[in-house]
């Protein structure tokens, strides 16, 4: 019914379905003509806060911060609280560590550091570079100038390695695993062809890595040497190729003569720089012919960090056996991404807005499992925090980013009056609060590490995936830093509920602190009975409920 | 038909395990309701005992001429005789003379060309049945039997490994099984970490928190329908069962006499714990033995490590044996290669990969046999040549494992044993 409603209101009215219309209301209206019943109720408030929080800026908000949003009555904060959060300092850390997770999968650092790679993706985010450019710097440095060097982490990290950085360039700025495309046409899937994957394998099959004194290993390249394959079904007919991309035209290569290949040969014991560079093609092929593989991937990848899954779906396998569940929003998100020249931040703002997104995780009691099936978007996912949202949360639920940022601005505004003077006048309020975040961030990110090592994937595998393990629950329960964090020192959670009196208070300052929401009348009447019960030990008892809150699936869950 | 990906314990994935391992009854499907399957699963985990696994990996590539093929009065044979052992006319090297006795249960291969001597890269061919290749990373073989040999219920990690270094988990291993089938390392025999309850909690306190933190999920669960919060709490549950049997990991409750004929050093104590950690039915055990990377005196090195190696492995040999345990336990004992016939200037060895040996017992294997041949200074394989992918292979069939089995990852399938090889019918019972 509603389907049909919406098929004549595009035949009425075409022209309310595409341009005239703001993107975020074009994704509603292609996610509900699809469905098959009433989706879930919209998001309450503290459902939308928890989940903006978490995706926008990497952690949870502070009970203070969940306060003044639920108290809010505006019918624009929930619009309010997403600009806020896009222009905060936190949301670009978010944007790292998801691209940083994306693109280098936890792999232990071989030439670049981690750590100058991030700061190369950060300032990427705060400076909101487009995508394209980001991806332009990524595969354009080599690694010899000290400036660009960390971007050169992706390339130089697998070891320059041609048939690592196929397969990684096609999942990653492609959407296609072509790795079985190898040695072969995909046995399994038609689009992609043995020849797909030799074309991108061209344009670094020359690139190689050298030793370069005082500099590390950096990228050269060799002025000759052509790629030819060969199927292992039809061994006798061998295949050449240049560099292409997909089923785009071949690259034109300047015709050389033979003896001058190089500017720098490999006779001179340097760093071989031919006359022609094939990596060099490569970010204009990707970028300025009309490839929409590069640009659905990213639309499909962005579409997935506030959905919890891709249109395709995965994200590495865009192909016609596995079509999107949405075909035609799909398209008009790849078409916007490009328009909107791939401002990541204005993309993302729109898919923010959407009713989808900002609907209950709670599938209406009588809605079959198939209208609540994931691709549909009836309904709004369990995503598990991730290890970085999941550590940040902990130690916000527990008060100690407020801590750090509070006893930050105290260093810089009330004891370095030279500092303040530069802060109040000079700085922006934005640079000011950039400052304060990148000091928690000094004083905190090292806390992140048991977080990662317990909950993330093993190096190289899918990220989002993978079972919850004993190992997980025993160091949520048992470990280090968590059970130190919930003696109270400072103005931390558990100083903080110590201090006051009334169960009434303490329940609220809880639940707003750990789960971003005010108890409901049973949690209430829960936590004054359990310091009832133990009013012996209020200062055991208020520990033992802030573990029970922070250990549970309500807060492991981004919901 | 695309395989079910993602991450829950819930039956579902209790059948799927079960008609993996061929134990469930024809017509038993995924769709029909808890009710009609659970049952006969239970019944079946009673009668049936579960298969177990044993590794004793000699870290850095043990000599096959100072353990298994030993070539006395050649030129490559260096120091050290041959002697004879319960098989009669297998001989081993005389540095292990325990293990000799122990000959009639293990079955040796000798004619392994693995063509690889890195270490990194042999390390995992042993352990995977393939070639290290960039981008695709394989599961061990002990994540293998952790997802699908331990039961879905059991308390204790169905893949610990016993090493000299450091101890915590290490996901690498389990690559796209996910972490939860990853390795538990007991760095030195350690119990692994936070299997204490804080001192700060008492055992209200405890009960008081565990009452909180139901109460929550429940109220939470209720109005979701995901297999994932089921998932995730259930691990609270196992951990709360693992702390209470803490006391598996601890050595010291074994025996004292036992220490004194296991060897008081290391391995002695780390295969000591092996037993009980079998005991106890953890599925997969591994056990480093380090370091045999003789590149320099290589005799004097074997002579002390193989000594310790003989005491520790053929007294468990022997104990598993006397239990019966042997009877459903697998036992490998592997390097990442071999050693060059070769002895070089500095009276070493170097690695080797194409003409060298491996031990097993145990399940499914022909005790006292011997598959495959060098030439006589043991610088070629002349007969029944195998490699890496051949032995995995064998190792699943041992298990009752398939070995056609693939997992869906992200929408690509990949078989656990790589296809372009097969079993080695002769060491299969």
């Amino acid at each position: 019914m509603a389907r049909s409603i919406v098929a004549l209101a595009i035949m009425l009215f075409p022209q309310y379905t595409r341009a005239d219309l703001p993107l975020h209301e074009r994704i509603d209206r292609a996610i509900e003509s699809a469905l098959e019943g009433p989706p879930a109720a919209p998001a309450s408030d503290a459902e939308f806060l928890r989940r903006a929080y978490l995706d926008l800026a990497g952690m949870v908000p502070t009970s203070t911060e969940a306060r003044v949003f639920l108290d809010d009555p505006s019918p624009y904060k929930r619009e309010r609280l997403i600009d806020t959060l896009l222009s905060g300092p936190r949301f670009a850390r978010r944007m790292r560590d998801v691209f940083d997770v994306a693109w280098m999968e936890r792999l232990p650092d071989k030439y670049v550091p981690s750590a100058a790679w991030r700061a190369f993706l950060l300032r990427a985010f705060q400076e909101n570079r487009p995508y394209d450019q980001i991806v332009r710097e990524v595969l354009s440095a080599d690694g010899t100038d000290p400036a660009t060097r960390p971007a050169a982490k992706f390339l130089l990290d697998r070891e320059a390695d041609a048939n690592n950085l196929t397969r990684d360039m096609g999942r990653m700025f492609l959407g296609r695993d072509m790795q079985c495309a190898q040695c072969h046409d995909h046995p399994l899937i038609d689009d992609y062809k043995q020849a797909h994957y030799y074309g991108l394998f061209a344009f670094v099959s020359r690139t190689t890595l050298y030793d370069q004194p005082g500099a590390g290993k950096v990228l050269a390249e060799k002025g000759e040497g052509d790629v030819t394959f060969t199927s292992v079904f039809k061994k006798k007919i061998t295949n050449a190729t240049g560099p292409r991309l997909l089923d785009g035209p071949a690259i034109a290569e300047p015709a050389i003569a033979k003896g001058q290949e190089y500017f720098v040969g490999p006779k001179e014991k340097a760093r071989t720089v031919p006359a022609f560079s094939r990596r060099a093609q490569l970010p204009n092929a990707l970028l300025t012919t009309d490839v929409s593989a590069f640009d659905r991937a990213i639309a499909n990848r962005l579409w997935s960090v506030l959905m919890g899954r891709g249109l395709v779906h995965p994200l590495e396998l865009d192909h016609s056996g596995n079509p999107p569940s949405h075909p035609e929003l799909l398209d008009d998100l790849t078409r916007s991404i490009k328009a909107m020249k791939y401002d990541m931040r204005a993309f993302l703002r729109e898919v923010a807005l959407t009713r989808a997104y900002q609907r209950s995780s709670e599938p209406r009691p009588e809605a079959s499992d198939s209208q609540m099936e994931p691709s549909r978007y009836a309904v709004a996912p369990l995503r598990k925090l991730s290890p970085e949202q999941l550590g940040w949360s902990v130690m916000q639920a527990l008060g100690f980013v407020e801590a750090s940022r509070r006893g930050a601005e105290d260093r810089y505004l009330t004891r370095d009056p030279k500092m303040r003077d530069i802060l109040e006048t000079t700085v922006g309020k934005r640079q000011r609060a950039e400052l304060l975040e990148a000091a928690v961030e000094d004083q905190l990110a090292g806390n992140l590490g048991p977080f990662i090592q317990r909950f993330a994937a093993a190096p190289g595998q899918p990220q989002d995936a993978g079972d919850p393990t004993v190992h997980q629950a025993l160091f949520l329960a048992n470990g280090e830093p968590i059970q130190s964090w919930l003696n109270p020192s400072g103005v931390n959670l558990t100083a903080r509920l110590n201090a006051l009196t009334d169960p009434g208070a303490i329940g609220e300052e809880l639940y707003l602190s750990i789960l971003s929401r005010r108890p409901a009348e049973e949690e209430r009447a829960e936590v004054a009975q359990h310091l009832k019960d133990r009013d012996k030990d209020k200062g055991p008892a208020i520990k033992e409920l802030a573990w029970a809150l922070l250990s549970s699936a309500e807060f492991r869950f981004n919901h | 038909m695309k395989r079910c990906s993602h991450a829950c314990g819930s039956a579902e994935h209790l059948t799927s395990r079960r008609q993996f391992l061929g134990t469930v009854a024809a017509g038993v499907g995924a769709a029909s309701g808890l009710g009609t399957f659970v049952r006969p699963l239970v019944a079946d985990e009673l009668t049936r005992q579960e298969r177990q696994v044993l590794v004793v990996w000699l870290a850095g590539g043990a000599s096959q001429l100072e353990t298994w093929d030993p070539k006395p009065g050649t030129d490559t044979g260096g120091p050290f005789r041959s002697i004879e052992t319960s098989v009669p006319g297998t001989r081993i090297s005389e540095l292990m003379p325990l293990t000799a006795k122990q000959m009639h249960r293990i079955a040796l291969v000798r004619g392994l060309n693995t063509k690889e001597n890195d270490h990194g890269k042999g390390h995992y061919m042993m352990h995977t049945g393939r070639p290290q290749m960039p981008g695709v990373v394989y599961p061990h073989l002990g994540s293998i039997a952790a997802k699908y040999v331990t039961p879905e219920t059991s308390p204790l990690p169905g893949y610990i490994h016993i090493t000299p270094g450091g101890g915590g988990l290490s996901s690498a291993d389990a690559a796209f099984l996910g972490p939860k089938y990853g390795a538990l390392h007991l760095g030195n025999g350690q119990p692994p970490a936070n299997t204490v309850r804080p001192a700060s909690l008492n055992d209200l306190g405890a009960s008081a928190r565990e009452a909180v933190f139901q109460h929550a999920n429940d109220r939470f669960a209720k109005r979701r329908r995901t297999a994932e919060t089921e998932a995730y709490t259930s691990t609270f549950e196992q951990a709360k069962q693992l702390m209470a049997r803490r006391e598996v990991f601890d050595v010291t409750k074994e025996p004292e006499r036992d220490f004194d004929r296991y060897g008081r050093h290391d391995f002695g104590r780390h295969c000591l714990l092996a037993r009980r950690l079998l005991d106890a039915g953890v599925t997969f055990v591994q056990v480093t033995h380090s370091n045999y990377d003789t590149h320099n005196e290589n005799f004097d090195f074997h002579l002390e490590q193989v000594g310790e190696f003989d005491q520790g492995f053929a007294t468990l040999l022997e104990d598993l044996g006397a239990s019966g345990r042997l009877q459903h336990t697998l036992v490998i004992v592997m390097s990442e290669f071999g050693r060059t016939p070769k002895i070089n200037p500095w009276y070493g060895r170097d690695h080797w990969g194409n003409a060298w040996s491996i031990a097993l017992a145990g399940v499914g294997i022909t005790a006292g046999n011997v598959v495959g041949k060098t030439n006589a200074n043991g610088t070629a394989v002349v007969d029944r040549e195998v490699g890496a992918g051949h032995l995995f292979h064998t190792y699943m069939k041992a298990l009752g494992l398939d070995t056609k089995e693939s997992v869906d990852v992200n929408g690509q399938d990949f078989f656990l044993a790589d296809p372009s090889a097969t079993h080695i019918p002769e060491l299969l019972a």
